[in-house]
């Protein structure tokens, strides 16, 4: 196989739990993002604007709808005859198999598959963080240090701090310490999840660390906490552009009004840098006769005939007149019929509100029967391929998922037949 | 389920100007609907009747239409047996010299291809259909040749193919651009017949040193074969001149016409460009009855309009009835009524641009206003 210098491994296997339904059947890679993408663009994007042209995905939760939104990896221009896109999947072996364990784990079971590539540094991105960066530039400096291992790290807020894992690093960027979500952090600087290692250090360590049984197999947790204990060349490169985790119902939230909120720093229109995302060929969007837009993003196949304001639109999203959706994001291919209201809302993939479904942070007469504590700040989720029933009216903070298909029928039904309720998972 | 056809797509038509825009491009790569070209409706057709061959027959200024095409992956032609044909003509091989013989690379990429039939579609016509009907009726009539055709309902507009037809459906009489046409079908560049037969009419004009080739030139043999017609009454839009283009691009605003043209039944590929969600900002006051494509930054009014990919309007500025290609840059306080503005454009501050209904004003591709 023809040696790359650089491949890149994204971590595209975790289930994201704390977002609720909208990954009750996806892998959180795969939620929908920002009108026109998946936040695995976003890591797949940077590799191809990095010049990476070898990319392993390391899939285990929900894998299917993962695995054709990537296909071969054309949409990133990754699809190569020398390299290209992998997806990875934990396999059957002759002694014997184990799912993957951890991130260090996954990574350990696809030894053979980066040894192919013979490189000199693999990248470790995580699949779950909206961010646009160069990691061929993370490279060099981690080359100019002669570094074994280079964490990319982002000032937080101090008061943000503690849910990080933390960086303390002496005046050459060398890390001394690392501290996973510290009670009391000396520093500000936290992990972003990037990781450039050389590869012989890291093939070193993985195969170390999965000979100790005590070990979760986790990056974060084990191996570079063990890569610094032994004083090896561990660095921190710090970034200073924008980059958000979106691991749970508001920072997802969140992440999708910067879109809105500040173009400057989360700048999607940059032709040198552009993030790209599978394109399901839809025509041009459509604004009604009578639709009031403001301050809004929306994508081919919408058609907007309601009010529509602070809020992401993805494609094939029909909004009806006499509907208002305010400070929202539709996922794609949802409808939101007549009467409806929706304020601080995320409507899952396919779902369909009959009219005059409303949900809104301190809705009139909104029952509390939905609360959920996975959202927060007044945010409803309406989960994936469902319908709502007409009039069905919600306070903030709860949500809508697939099995209250099951336990309220009256209120919910699935829009889409589907497996699940074969398998019993619904 | 593969259908015994091969495709041939004619992309240029040397009867037909549409104002500024085919210029700089052939008609099949002419924008239409916002993100999509005219090309994209018939090789979306001829992929969703089962086509996996499919030549287009480019004469000139074809980088465009090339750009376009690519390697045919959007419409799934990127194969390793069949797929996309670009044609372009050869130069003549005896004198080294330009001179046109298009129909000699058509006959060497019919010759290729082992289908038993050929589907030749122009450019001159936006639909969304499947080309099954047109062979099934052409099976079904024993006929050399079958034309599609319809029925015009609005009034008459030159350049336009009428045909005249017996009681059994056989085409008697075929009138070019004549100014009192008899009867109201006019033809549609959309023809089947065998490959074989193709190919000795092709010969044929070749020895009789006849060396270009349109659909045109297959209706007038008919009355040497028989030539039938299938008359098409879905929605069909002919564009063989600026009013048409104009009109049509309208129509694509009403809801039914819209749905019918963008089916889930024969989805319209073209090519993915990957530009960044469409931004609406507060700053936008009206916006209503309006197609719009990726990329695109609305901060005026606009209204009654198809924008293309990465049009931005500027605060303040008034777009009514008018249809403006890829990238073209409206700034502020600007007014455009009835205007066709292609790609690039830069139209600057407080600019009034008023075309009208039946003759819109046309801006060519990079120009600053």
């Amino acid at each position: 196989m023809a040696k790359q210098d650089t491949i890149a491994m994204i971590l595209a296997g975790g289930q994201g739990s704390r977002l609720g339904a909208l990954t009750d059947y996806v892998a959180k890679p795969a939620v929908p993002f920002g009108s026109r993408y998946r936040i695995i663009d976003f890591p797949l994007s940077n590799c191809m604007n990095s010049g990476i042209e070898t990319v392993g995905v390391l899939t285990q939760y929900q894998p299917l709808e993962l695995n054709s939104y990537i296909g071969n990896g054309h949409s990133w221009d990754l699809d190569r005859n020398s390299g290209g896109t992998f997806i990875l999947p934990p396999y059957v072996r002759q002694a014997g198999s184990t799912w993957y364990k951890g991130t260090a784990n996954s990574i350990y079971q696809n030894i053979p598959f980066i040894d192919s590539y013979q490189p000199r540094y693999v990248l470790i991105l995580s699949g779950d963080h909206i961010y646009k960066m160069n990691y061929a530039k993370m490279a060099a400096w981690h080359e100019s240090k002669g570094a074994e291992a280079t964490i990319a790290v982002i000032e937080v807020p101090w008061e943000e701090a503690p849910r990080f894992g933390i960086m303390n690093t002496d005046e050459n960027s060398r890390v001394v310490e690392f501290e996973e979500k510290p009670a009391k952090p000396k520093n500000n600087l936290a992990s972003m999840g990037v990781y450039c290692f050389t590869w012989e250090s890291l093939r070193e360590a993985l195969i170390k660390d999965e000979q100790n049984p005590d070990s979760r197999n986790d990056f974060g947790a084990n191996v570079i906490p063990g890569m610094i204990d032994e004083g090896k060349g561990v660095f921190a490169y710090r970034f200073d552009g924008y980059w958000k985790d979106v691991g749970t119902v508001f920072s997802l939230w969140e992440a999708n009004m910067d879109l809105l909120e500040r173009p400057d720093v989360m700048d999607l229109r940059d032709e040198m840098f552009p993030v790209f995302s599978r394109n399901y060929q839809q025509p041009s969007h459509y604004f009604g006769e009578n639709c009031r837009i403001s301050n809004v993003a929306v994508t081919d196949g919408a058609e907007l005939y309601g009010d529509v304001e602070n809020s992401i639109i993805s494609s094939n999203v029909i909004v009806e007149e006499g509907a208002v959706v305010k400070d929202s994001i539709l996922m794609p291919n949802t409808y939101i019929s007549a009467g409806v209201r929706l304020e601080r809302c995320i409507v899952g993939m396919d779902t369909l509100l009959e009219p005059n479904v409303r949900a809104t942070p301190d809705e009139p007469d909104g029952t509390e029967n939905f609360r959920d504590k996975l959202c927060s700040n007044g945010i409803t989720v309406f989960g994936p391929n469902l319908i709502i029933r007409e009039g069905l009216a919600l306070k903030g903070n709860s949500m809508v998922w697939p099995n209250d298909a099951v336990r309220v029928p009256e209120l919910v039904a699935e829009r889409y037949p589907s497996w699940r309720k074969e398998m019993g998972q619904c | 389920m593969l259908t015994d056809a091969m495709g041939l797509i004619l992309a240029d038509n040397e009867r037909i100007r549409l104002g500024k825009i085919d210029e700089p491009r052939s008609l099949a790569a002419v924008p239409f609907a916002g993100r999509h070209r005219i090309i994209d409706f018939t090789l979306s057709n001829m992929v969703n009747s089962g086509i996996r061959r499919v030549g287009i027959v480019a004469l000139t200024r074809y980088k465009s239409l090339m750009d376009h095409t690519g390697t045919g992956s959007w419409w799934d032609l990127d194969r390793i047996r069949q797929g996309l044909f670009m044609i372009p003509p050869y130069v003549n091989m005896t004198t080294r010299r330009p001179d046109r013989t298009d129909s000699q690379s058509i006959i060497d990429y019919v010759e290729s291809g082992h289908q038993e039939y050929v589907i030749i579609s122009g450019s001159e016509f936006v639909a969304s259909m499947s080309y099954l009907p047109l062979l099934d009726a052409h099976l079904a009539n024993g006929a050399d040749m079958t034309m599609l055709c319809v029925r015009e309902k609005d009034k008459y507009s030159a350049p336009a193919v009428t045909i005249d037809v017996d009681e059994s459906g056989r085409v008697t009489d075929v009138l070019v651009d004549h100014p009192l046409p008899k009867s109201d079908l006019r033809a549609v560049s959309l023809v089947v017949l065998k490959r074989d037969l193709l190919l000795e009419i092709l010969q044929d004009r070749m020895a009789r040193g006849y060396s270009d080739f349109s659909a045109l030139n297959l209706l007038r043999l008919y009355d040497l074969l028989t030539v039938r017609t299938l008359i098409h009454d879905g929605l069909l839009f002919r564009i063989t001149n600026i009013a048409q283009y104009f009109n049509a691009s309208m129509a694509l605003l009403n809801d039914e016409a819209r749905h019918q043209l963008f089916s889930e039944e024969y989805p319209i590929y073209t090519k993915v460009k990957n530009r960044a969600p469409c931004l609406v900002t507060p700053e936008s006051l009206t916006l209503r009855n309006v197609l719009a494509s990726d990329g695109c930054m609305i901060q005026g009014n606009v209204e009654n309009s198809v924008l293309s990919r990465g049009v931005v309007i500027g605060r303040g500025a008034q777009v009514r009835n008018s249809v403006l290609f890829q990238d073209v840059q409206i700034s502020e306080g600007v007014t455009l009524d009835h205007v066709i503005i292609d790609k690039n454009v830069v139209i600057k501050m407080g600019v009034r641009l008023l075309g009208q209904d039946d003759y819109p004003i046309v801006i060519e591709k990079n120009a600053i206003v």
